[in-house]
């Protein structure tokens, strides 16, 4: 059902690798002091010992806190088949005390196949929580409930927190509590009285070495050798991508990647992008692709919708950088349109436009975010009289003024004689 | 005429699937006669013959580049991706080349738009609907399949939606019934489309909905879904606190100038003629605007004029007549270039609401200025009177009203104020910026009335001169009968949008007025009623 052309087949195959978290993660977690081995070990260790616990995995978006906790969930429930019932909960989607009671009766009812009833109050939710923590715990059966974005369930009164580590308190109970969270203080973030019932175990996730990166690349890319593939086909492949990963400038750009941001998922996809820009025609990947995927996945999305503007709207900025050389402490649209009509008299130049012409492309300017409102009253004002600033600095302005072929040579050298 | 080729076609392709699918609508009605249960392939595709490549490629000039970033980004059948953010400008064929790729690629796609779905729950229960090809009509009393509001159910029945047209798709493959094997696979990937992602930002404040469809992905954990978000504005528009995971950029470019002159000559009659056209106006065009929709409005009227001169529209022409037609066209290309905003009425409905929609808070201000060249509309005297008194004392300071009206009549007072305003430019500059930056002053009800009044009584005054030199009596008994009409005409202009209704004065606690009228409108209505408007004007 998949294409016979082996290429065809190789990039669904790397696609398949690199969507997948859970097989990019159990790459990384076989070292015997890896967040994934201790994790389990704590985990494992209240499930066998029946004891409560919590713990908060903090770190950065896109280094796996989730997929490592989803990987050792699941080995676990190989492992202690029947102990475990996990319930997940978001704090996007939870943050509200009610929503997440609910959401927690609901799992639990779906896991131990009872009717939940939408109907119940937050009331009866949370008197069936507890009342579920006490059986599970006297049949000796853990619940673990996963908190993601653990930060945004400590705004408000910490209900649910409070309620669910108060009842973690007694004896009869067993679960443990995982907090997800990108913010380092989430632990400070909880009130007195839920931090003391909090067990401060705190697993940090960082983004991976340059090693780990070489070999987790290794590991992604290379084709299987005993699959279905030609033999020769993955042979080639694969010595063509070691010649890639050597190089030294498949390495800068390495670099500059973990430069701006050196979590795996971004690392991931890059590599995608690469995978996919990948000429069907030869079938390998070539540096290229790896080049054209970094130039994409590094936009700049200011200096492209400068290069966008129409000859008017670049006057217009270029007249609003002059309001703001002049120290003009806040101007609007008619203020512009009286710098415009100056330059205009002073350099007689063809571009000038009527009033509205002016005006709307004053709002293409609004709608690409080049320039914005200074107040957020809406409807204080029409749109002439409104306070406006630019959202660029001087430097991309006259960078995006260079680029752009189509701009008058007038508007550069009023730049540049301010600079 | 049929000047903007695909645009047009490709956009009523956008509208018509983002209202649930007009596909689905033609298999609703071939399936009147033999009922069967609605099969998912054919409801979530566009279930027509899939486009070929050249065909897709050919049907957008400028975007060649972007339609194979896109197709190999979604890549192969049956291939897991990560979300795509596809930003641009308006109007560069974002919805469209992203519809037409599903169309080419023929795999099932879910399609809204939060331009029509205005609300969290409104995209929601949209989304739903699709994916559990539930159509609302007059039987279910026009609601929705699941009643869904909160992002945490969304994101539940999302799920049990998702699992089971997946299950549904996996099926055909393994039963190999029937005439589903025949056709090219659609593949086991469901494609959820976001468009007009920009919009969210207007009605969800708090931005938990966009963080929760940038973070959908790796909510669901399902890699048969993929997500695609169509945005005006660039990814560096969401970011936020809390921050999210960036799906993969794809940028769409502004057309160039090439670009347009290809998609204008689409679908032309006299392709020669129009080439010759388009070399003359389009570069001035250009300076302005490379909007498409912008362009394609203003293109055919001037089209009209450019062919005036001739007698058959199927001549190619030479040189020496595309002399002539340039000559004859010249003179009005200046002017049109002033016009382009302009919504033609005679132009097709959508695109005027579509114009209306881009405008949003801003039409107001536009609409005043549409109407500023149609001002011989009805407008009774008092209306127009009221009119200028509301702009005299927006723009007027209320300290000098006393001044500018007493019997004397103005002009005196004002060369005397004057020459005390010029004592250094700079104050004078001062104030002119100041006056720039405050736009029109407020003014309460009674400050109006008494204009209004004074006002009156001058313009009949000089309306019939030599009678009423002392106008001020024949003021008392004149507008006495005026007051009460006076307030419906004020609401009258409020709701026309000529005044507005501006908060309350904190002191006094009554309503203040403010006129939104330009200098210009005021004084072509000035000039109408025969009024000296320009003597009352006080000028810093």
């Amino acid at each position: 059902m998949e294409g016979d052309n082996p290429a065809q087949r190789a990039i669904a195959l790397l696609r398949r690798r690199l969507c997948n978290p859970n097989y990019i993660f159990s790459l990384l977690s076989d070292s015997p002091d890896s967040n994934y081995s201790k994790l389990k070990f704590i985990i494992s260790n209240s499930v066998t010992e029946t004891c409560n616990n919590s713990i908060l995995l903090l770190g950065p978006r896109g280094c796996g806190k989730i997929a490592v906790l989803e990987l050792v969930l699941k080995d676990l429930q190989v492992e202690h088949p029947d102990m475990i019932s996990v319930v997940r909960l978001n704090g996007l989607l939870h943050s509200d005390d009610t929503c997440a009671l609910k959401e927690i009766a609901r799992q639990l009812c779906l896991e131990h196949q009872l009717l939940f009833s939408k109907m119940a109050s937050s009331d009866d939710n949370a008197q069936f929580m507890i009342a579920m923590l006490r059986e599970c715990g006297l049949a000796h059966k853990t619940i673990i409930i996963v908190l993601d974005e653990f930060d945004l369930f400590t705004q408000g009164k910490q209900r649910l927190l409070y309620s669910l580590l108060d009842a973690m308190q007694s004896v009869t109970s067993q679960a443990v509590v995982i907090g997800v969270s990108c913010r380092l203080d989430a632990d400070q973030l909880l009130e007195k009285r839920v931090r003391s019932r909090f067990s401060h175990r705190k697993l940090l996730f960082l983004p991976p070495s340059n090693r780990d990166v070489q070999r987790l690349l290794e590991d992604i890319l290379l084709l299987p050798t005993d699959s279905k593939f030609p033999n020769d086909y993955v042979t080639e492949f694969n010595a063509r991508l070691h010649n890639i990963l050597g190089d030294q400038q498949f390495i800068e750009i390495l670099t500059t990647l973990s430069n701006t941001d050196p979590s795996v998922n971004y690392l991931l996809r890059f590599i995608f992008q690469a995978v996919c820009y990948m000429d069907l025609e030869t079938g390998f990947l070539s540096l290229e692709n790896f080049k054209n995927a970094i130039s994409s996945i590094q936009r700049q999305p200011k200096i492209e919708s400068l290069q966008d503007c129409s000859v008017l709207e670049l006057y217009i900025l270029v007249c609003m950088r002059r309001q703001e050389v002049k120290e003009q402490t806040s101007y609007n649209f008619n203020s512009v349109m009286k710098e415009y009509k100056s330059i205009h008299d002073s350099f007689q130049t063809s571009d000038y436009y009527a009033h509205n012409v002016c005006l709307r492309a004053f709002e293409h300017l609004l709608q690409r975010e080049l320039i914005c409102f200074t107040d957020n009253r809406v409807h204080s004002q029409s749109v002439e009289f409104r306070p406006v600033k630019l959202l660029i600095s001087a430097q991309e302005l006259h960078q995006g003024l260079k680029l752009n072929c189509s701009c008058p040579v007038i508007l550069q050298k009023l730049m540049d004689r301010e600079s | 005429m049929g000047k903007e080729g695909t645009p047009q076609i490709t956009k009523r392709t956008t509208r018509s699937s983002s209202s649930t699918a007009d596909s689905s609508n033609a298999i609703a009605t071939k399936t009147v006669n033999a009922p069967r249960p609605p099969s998912i392939i054919s409801d979530l595709t566009f279930g027509e013959e899939p486009m070929s490549l050249d065909a897709l490629l050919s049907s957008f000039p400028g975007r060649r580049l972007q339609v194979l970033e896109l197709l190999q980004l979604i890549g192969p059948l049956n291939s897991p991706m990560f979300p795509l953010f596809i930003y641009g400008g308006a109007s560069t064929g974002k919805s469209s080349v992203v519809l037409q790729v599903f169309k080419h690629l023929n795999r099932p796609f879910v399609y809204s738009s939060c331009r029509t779905c205005y609300s969290p729950r409104i995209l929601f229960e949209s989304m739903l609907n699709q994916l559990l090809l539930h159509r609302r009509n007059a039987g279910n009393g026009y609601s929705s399949m699941k009643r869904c509001e909160r992002p945490a159910d969304f994101v539940n029945f999302l799920r049990e939606a998702l699992t089971d047209v997946v299950n549904n798709l996996k099926e055909p493959i393994k039963k190999a019934s029937s005439k589903e094997l025949l056709k090219p696979g659609h593949g086991r990937m469901i494609y959820l489309i976001f468009d007009h992602l920009e919009l969210i930002q207007e009605w969800d404040k708090s931005s938990g909905i966009i963080l929760l469809l940038f973070n959908l992905f790796d909510i669901l954990k399902m890699s048969e879904v993929g997500l695609i978000f169509i945005s005006n504005v660039s990814p560096d528009a969401y970011y936020s606190n809390t921050g999210h995971v960036e799906p993969i950029p794809v940028y769409f470019p502004d057309y160039t100038e090439d670009n347009l002159c290809q998609i204008f000559m689409r679908n032309q009659a006299n392709p020669k003629l129009f080439s010759s056209f388009l070399d003359v106006v389009l570069r001035p065009f250009c300076r302005m605007t490379r909007r498409v929709d912008e362009l394609s409005a203003a293109f055919p009227l001037l089209f009209k004029k450019y062919c005036e001169p001739l007698s058959d529209l199927g001549l190619a022409p030479t040189e020496d007549m595309k002399r002539k037609l340039f000559s004859h066209l010249q003179p009005h290309i200046a002017p049109s270039l002033n016009e382009i905003f302009r919504v033609q009425y005679e132009s097709r409905v959508d695109v005027k609401a579509k114009e209306k929609v881009r405008r949003k808070g801003n039409i107001r201000k536009l609409g005043i200025e549409d109407a500023l060249d149609e001002i011989d509309f009805h407008m009774s005297i008092s209306a127009k009177y009221l009119l200028i008194s509301a702009f005299l004392a927006s723009r007027n300071p209320a300290t000098l009203d006393a001044a500018l009206f007493d019997s004397m009549g103005g002009s005196d007072n004002r060369k005397r104020k004057r020459k005390a305003s010029q004592t250094s430019m700079e104050k004078k500059e001062n104030t002119e910026n100041e006056l720039l930056m405050r736009g029109p002053g407020t003014f309460p009800l009674e400050r109006l009335l008494a204009i209004f009044q004074c006002l009156t009584s001058v313009g009949e005054g000089s309306l019939e001169e030599g009678q009423r030199e002392d106008g001020g009596v024949m003021a008392e008994d004149g507008d006495v009968g005026l007051m009460s009409d006076v307030l419906l005409q004020l609401s009258t202009l409020c709701n026309a949008n000529f005044i507005m209704k501006g908060g309350t004065c904190p002191l006094e606690g009554s309503t203040r007025y403010r006129s939104t009228v330009s200098e210009e409108m005021a004084l072509k209505v000035a000039r109408s009623l025969r009024f000296p408007l320009s003597k009352y004007l006080y000028r810093r």
